[in-house]
């Protein structure tokens, strides 16, 4: 009795424990749950650069991270995955295409110089550019991807042919302090304004003294296209631009300069990515299946509770006080451990809701049996408990094996699932075994209860007490 | 009169043998269809592709109104998107959910933009989207199915540990059984009812697995406990004593269970749907199988193999002390 009243003491406070954790801390709810973007983002190799190391990743992540906090996105989550991807995760966001635009780009950013002499055959090759990209926009809206990819492959030659025309000076995204847009007075058209660091000022000092005044112009290319070419005017030929700052006349939209600010601040990626999953929830979608989920999830409860007691009475009634406790440990223990909340998670919950009742199920089932055999109401309790723990925990650690195989090879959500059916069963170990033994053991200590037809129904009268 | 799993035991092979050809015959229809090309539909998330659901936003006036599905084709063909799957959805039509090859978020826009011109404005709150590229596609599937090879290896090492390697044999034929069954039923419904199968079917797959085994485990535990006792009794005398003893466990478990899983079936968010159902067929699956052909293939091996377990003296007092 002594040992018994010190268990139930130990379960009075995790009861205690729990509710205060679940009251204090609140339970992070997965995405699906509250709406919000989840993209993977594939690393890709290039020519220079053709195996994906960690160090790289991370530098890739890095830069992914400075572009989500540019987005503005509290609460978000960039994580790396496996050997090439990226995870990340915007809750709440209501512009997954925002977000894709500005996390997908490369955003390398090149000051060139024009060489000498080539001032003609730019102009001619700009204007080709300039067709181009015309026909590319008529293109777009015909289902004609052949001429698509044509036109495409056009512009990559003019391009080309376009950098040709520009020799490097040093300058780029790297050296640049902050970058903002900027509207211009008249019409829609953006600039975006960049401010250089002090070796980038200098730079851009340098380029433009070079140039004013002779015509040629600046290449400013972006993931090695070029967007403009402004030209110095001549009053620059003492200095160059001094001050440290220069604006990119792109005519972008409001939408597009601030994409590309977002970008330039976050740095550009030393590799191509490319987004190569993305799940977007709206949020009131989310609260729906989270307020349906749960309605279900309680009502499915809520029938299990009255089965248990209506099929094993007073063991019922325990397994029943057994269930609700199991039920606030576990969801204590995914707030502390930190688990994301997902729809399969809820899922993966009320399944271990299955499991412990099954435990109790044998327990009881089998405490029948002692019954009807004529031993005593204790000994059949007790052996009860006893012969079904092999049971019990075979079939548990074979639920536990399927769960480490999911953890291991699933990805996303199927690894909440996973973490919340693998720590439910372990915690419904502790449930069936401790909470309704002890409190069985606990309730047979009062004579009152000690009728074995609150245990057994249709007990043969031939069976002792 | 007594209940007797082994005397009829090939009634019961005949049902699961049924079933079981039944749904390979399904997987073989699916498999010629040329819109599936595989056993049971798979959802973009195991071969690429773009879905995009989309709700009229009623708090604009004159915004509100049943979608017509030609006017959306109209605007998918113009696009180039001729050929993908174009659903209205909702009790009043207002809802749309579109599926596509792989969008990108360019083709994406000028596909929402355009739509939005021709039907009206979509509310962002409720807006859903999923692309799945096919490279990623391949990877969750082969990840999702080494998971299940993983786990069945896991499992029969386990329980030859435990038990015998017998025993975890016929286990592991009971969860194929199980396995099988749920993909019949699963690729019969994805060709009468467009079901298609996604990445949290392999979770409910392995669940099934998880589950089922623990059905069969708990029989197992009692023939051993048997032949502990009886040591000199016919193992179909054994098997169905187990059979019976057990057989109120498994049934109220399996039946407190599916209550949660009908519950959700029938009240719970549209995600989980299906999945709650391929978890009800899987169960069901596995508490029949562990009943009527774990036990009676284990009966039916071990007569006929003459081999039964040497148990130690004191096994018989060690088991009746308790």
């Amino acid at each position: 009795m002594q040992k018994q009243r010190s268990i139930l003491a130990l379960i009075f406070v995790l009861i205690i424990a729990a509710i205060t954790v679940i009251v204090t801390i609140p339970t992070r709810l997965g995405l699906d749950l509250q709406g919000g973007s989840q993209l993977t983002i594939q690393v890709k190799t290039t020519p220079t650069i053709p195996k994906i190391d960690q160090g790289m990743l991370e530098a890739v992540r890095r830069i992914v991270e400075n572009r989500v906090n540019g987005l503005g996105v509290s609460e978000a989550l960039v994580q790396t995955v496996g050997e090439d991807q990226i995870l990340v995760q915007l809750p709440g966001v209501n512009d997954p295409q925002q977000a894709e635009r500005v996390l997908g780009g490369t955003a390398k950013l090149e000051f060139l110089e024009q060489l000498p002499g080539t001032e003609t055959q730019l102009a001619i090759e700009r204007q080709l550019q300039q067709e181009l990209l015309v026909k590319q926009e008529e293109l777009k809206i015909s289902p004609n991807e052949a001429a698509i990819k044509e036109n495409q492959a056009a512009l990559k030659r003019s391009n080309d042919a376009i950098a040709k025309l520009f020799k490097s000076t040093g300058l780029g995204g790297e050296n640049l302090k902050d970058a903002q847009p900027q509207p211009l007075a008249a019409g829609n058209n953006w600039n975006v304004a960049l401010v250089f660091d002090t070796k980038g000022g200098e730079l851009f000092a340098q380029l433009t003294k070079n140039l004013a005044g002779t015509g040629r112009s600046i290449g400013i290319f972006l993931d090695e296209r070029m967007i403009s070419s402004p030209v110095v005017g001549v009053e620059f030929a003492q200095a160059g631009i001094t001050g440290g700052s220069a604006v990119i006349q792109g005519n972008f939209t409001t939408q597009e300069a601030n994409d590309l600010a977002v970008q330039l601040r976050g740095g550009a990626l030393p590799v191509p990515v490319e987004i190569v999953e993305n799940r977007t929830i709206g949020a009131s979608l989310g609260k729906d299946s989270i307020q349906s989920s749960i309605n279900a999830g309680i009502g499915g409860l809520v029938l299990v509770l009255i089965f248990m007691v209506a099929y094993y009475r007073l063991p019922g009634v325990i397994a029943n006080i057994a269930l609700l406790i199991y039920a606030l440990l576990t969801w204590a223990a995914f707030v502390l451990l930190g688990v994301t909340l997902t729809l399969p998670g809820i899922a993966g919950f009320v399944l271990s809701i299955g499991m412990a009742v099954d435990a109790n199920v044998l327990i009881f089932e089998r405490t029948r049996e002692e019954l009807r055999a004529g031993k005593s109401l204790y000994r059949s309790v007790e052996s009860g408990f006893y012969r079904a723990f092999s049971s019990i925990l075979d079939g548990n650690v074979t639920t536990v094996i399927a769960c480490v195989a999911l953890f291991w090879l699933g990805a996303g959500l199927v690894k909440g699932f996973a973490v919340t059916l693998g720590l439910g069963v372990v915690v419904s170990m502790f449930s069936a075994i401790t909470c309704s033994r002890t409190l069985l053991l606990v309730v047979l200590s009062f004579p009152a209860l000690r009728k074995p037809q609150w245990f057994c129904p249709n007990l043969s009268k031939t069976a002792n007490s | 009169m007594k209940f007797s799993v082994i005397k009829q035991r090939s009634l019961w092979w005949s049902i699961s043998a049924a079933i079981i050809l039944a749904g390979i015959v399904s997987m073989a229809i699916s498999w010629t269809r040329p819109d599936i090309r595989a056993p049971l539909r798979p959802s973009l998330d195991f071969i690429g592709g773009t879905r995009l659901q989309f709700e009229l936003d009623c708090t604009k006036p004159e915004n509100c109104k049943p979608i017509d599905i030609a006017a959306v084709r109209e605007v998918l063909d113009a696009q180039g998107l001729a050929g993908s799957s174009i659903q209205v959805i909702g009790q009043e039509q207002r809802g749309l959910s579109l599926r596509t090859k792989t969008l990108d978020v360019e083709q994406r826009t000028n596909l929402q933009t355009a739509l939005s011109e021709k039907i009206g404005v979509f509310a962002p709150q409720s807006t859903q989207i999923d692309t799945v590229g096919p490279t990623l596609g391949k990877q969750l599937f082969t990840s999702g199915l080494l998971a299940l090879f993983l786990s069945f290896a896991g499992i029969t090492v386990y329980l030859t540990f435990r038990f015998q390697l017998d025993y975890a044999f016929f286990a592991f034929v009971a969860l194929f059984h199980d396995v099988l069954v749920t993909l019949g039923v699963f690729s019969f419904l994805g060709l009468v009812q467009g079901v298609e199968v996604d990445s949290l079917f392999v979770v409910a797959l392995l669940t099934i697995i998880g589950f089922s085994v623990n059905d069969t485990v708990v029989i197992y535990d009692r023939v051993r406990e048997i032949i502990k006792l009886n040591p000199g009794q016919s193992i179909d005398q054994i098997v169905d004593d187990a059979v019976m003893q057990t057989m109120g466990r498994s049934i109220n478990t399996t039946f407190a269970t599916l209550l949660t899983l009908f519950s959700i079936f029938l009240f719970g968010g549209e995600t989980l749907k299906y999945f709650a159902l391929a978890l009800i067929v899987g169960f069901i699956a596995g508490a029949y199988s562990s009943i009527f052909i774990a036990s009676t293939l284990l009966a039916w091996w071990r007569s006929r193999t003459a081999h039964s377990i040497p148990v130690p003296a004191e096994g018989i007092n060690q088991s009746e002390e308790v």
